[in-house]
């Protein structure tokens, strides 16, 4: 999906914020937020994709004013409604109108260090040989589909060179629909003056990309 | 099936977004309560995970890794080739990063990292990330003019040396393993690890301070 959120080059957004103070939250609401989206039960299928995605479809305006632990629960209060789970009337009044969702117990406390220690979800899986080697030149797909991709817009119709072969992984394209396919994954470097000649420009971008994005070049 | 069925995610944005209370600490409390009365939530839970992010995890998790890869050389190799693997040896410092890809600076070539789609960070060794880290400034420029990024961060980074920008587009996270600053010798652990910052580890930040140190 060509929206928003693929910032990559985009020009006009001023100066980075540098004096931001180094903590981990900086009000109440922010911690709870975060808290909140670690502890809730998530329905079946809400992959990191299908959150992703569903980030994605924030409307533009709100994307990029929202506070960004708002933005993770309108998301997830998006995926509850579209998954059945509650209304937007329950949502906004904060109380249950349908009765309990029935996903199970919710984690406890002990979850934490639990899910901590498991490194969380791993996201290789068993596959075949890729297609590219090291060295190998690459040329992207120039164009994508409405859905979930992890192509960004910027680096589209470029050569660029395998810089590792990283294993295989699940695809975030079909992931994001409910459907779990994996494909070898490349890091691929690309010249910054080949994506924006003439600007000056001397340092490499690496991007980790999916086979189904490129072509031999 | 319900009518929300229907409806694209854009469109149940637009009408919760219409919907629910501006500010977001009030959002918050009726997403909490409604999970509670949903079965969804343990509010515990949330004070478990609100503390350990507060408390445990964080930069100091990152500084760690750093500290004990500049005194042991054997430490350091495993943590390039297998970083997921490698940060297991330290206890709780490092737990819980799937996919770790430790990228070394050197004197000829810094690293920095990004991700230009949203805002992926290896939050379990890093803490959440800075806003900065997920604003469109950041995430637009750092691929397209990385070193204007670096003169706003206070550091200049000579024509010589080779910069590489990571763009996190994957479930592989980027941790920067920042150079050893002089006037460090001797030093152990746990005073080398007092010196490393969150943006040296991002690559913002290039050149450490041993006058930062704990003595």
């Amino acid at each position: 999906m060509d929206g928003i959120h693929d910032l990559g080059g985009r020009q006009g957004f001023g100066k980075v914020d540098v004096e931001e103070p180094e903590e981990a939250f900086h009000s109440d609401w922010e911690a709870r937020a975060y808290g909140i989206v670690r502890a809730m039960t998530k329905a079946p299928g809400w992959t990191i994709d299908k959150f992703r995605f569903t980030r994605e479809q924030i409307d533009p305006a709100v994307y990029l004013t929202r506070p960004y632990y708002d933005q993770w629960l309108q998301s997830y209060a998006a995926l509850m409604v579209g998954s059945d789970v509650a209304s937007v009337e329950e949502i906004a009044s904060g109380h249950s109108i349908s009765g309990p969702a029935r996903l199970g117990s919710p984690p406890g406390p002990a979850s934490v260090s639990a899910e901590r220690k498991q490194a969380l979800v791993m996201f290789e899986r068993p596959g075949g040989a890729p297609a590219f080697s090291v060295k190998d030149k690459v040329r992207t797909k120039s164009h994508a589909h409405g859905g979930h991709t992890r192509l960004p817009s910027y680096i589209r119709g470029h050569i660029g060179e395998i810089a590792h072969v990283r294993g295989t992984f699940i695809f975030p394209d079909d992931s994001a629909t409910g459907l779990e396919r994996a494909e070898p994954l490349y890091t691929v470097a690309f010249k910054a003056s080949d994506i924006w000649p003439g600007e000056g420009h001397a340092h490499l971008v690496l991007l980790d990309l999916w086979e189904s994005y490129l072509d031999p070049a | 099936m319900s009518d929300d069925e229907h409806k694209s995610a854009g469109e149940v944005h637009h009408e919760l977004h219409s919907h629910l209370p501006p500010e977001p600490g009030l959002r918050v409390k009726a997403m909490e309560s409604l999970l509670i009365e949903k079965g969804m939530l343990d509010p515990d839970t949330v004070d478990a995970w609100v503390e350990t992010y507060s408390e445990k995890i964080g930069p100091k998790c990152g500084a760690r890794i750093v500290a004990k890869a500049w005194c042991d050389d054997a430490f350091k190799a495993r943590l390039l080739e297998n970083g997921t693997e490698a940060v297991k040896e330290l206890d709780d410092a490092g737990w819980a990063v799937a996919h770790l890809k430790v990228i070394e600076n050197t004197p000829d070539i810094h690293n920095m990292v990004v991700c230009t789609l949203c805002s992926c960070y290896p939050h379990a060794i890093l803490g959440p990330p800075p806003n900065w880290y997920k604003m469109a400034a950041y995430r637009s420029r750092a691929v397209r003019d990385p070193r204007g990024v670096l003169d706003e961060f206070g550091m200049s980074l000579a024509e010589d040396i080779e910069l590489l920008v990571w763009d996190s587009t994957s479930e592989l996270r980027y941790l920067v393993l920042p150079e050893r600053p002089e006037g460090t010798q001797g030093w152990d652990e746990e005073r080398l690890a007092s010196i490393v910052t969150r943006n040296s580890m991002i690559g913002t930040q290039r050149v450490l301070s041993p006058d930062e140190g704990a003595a």
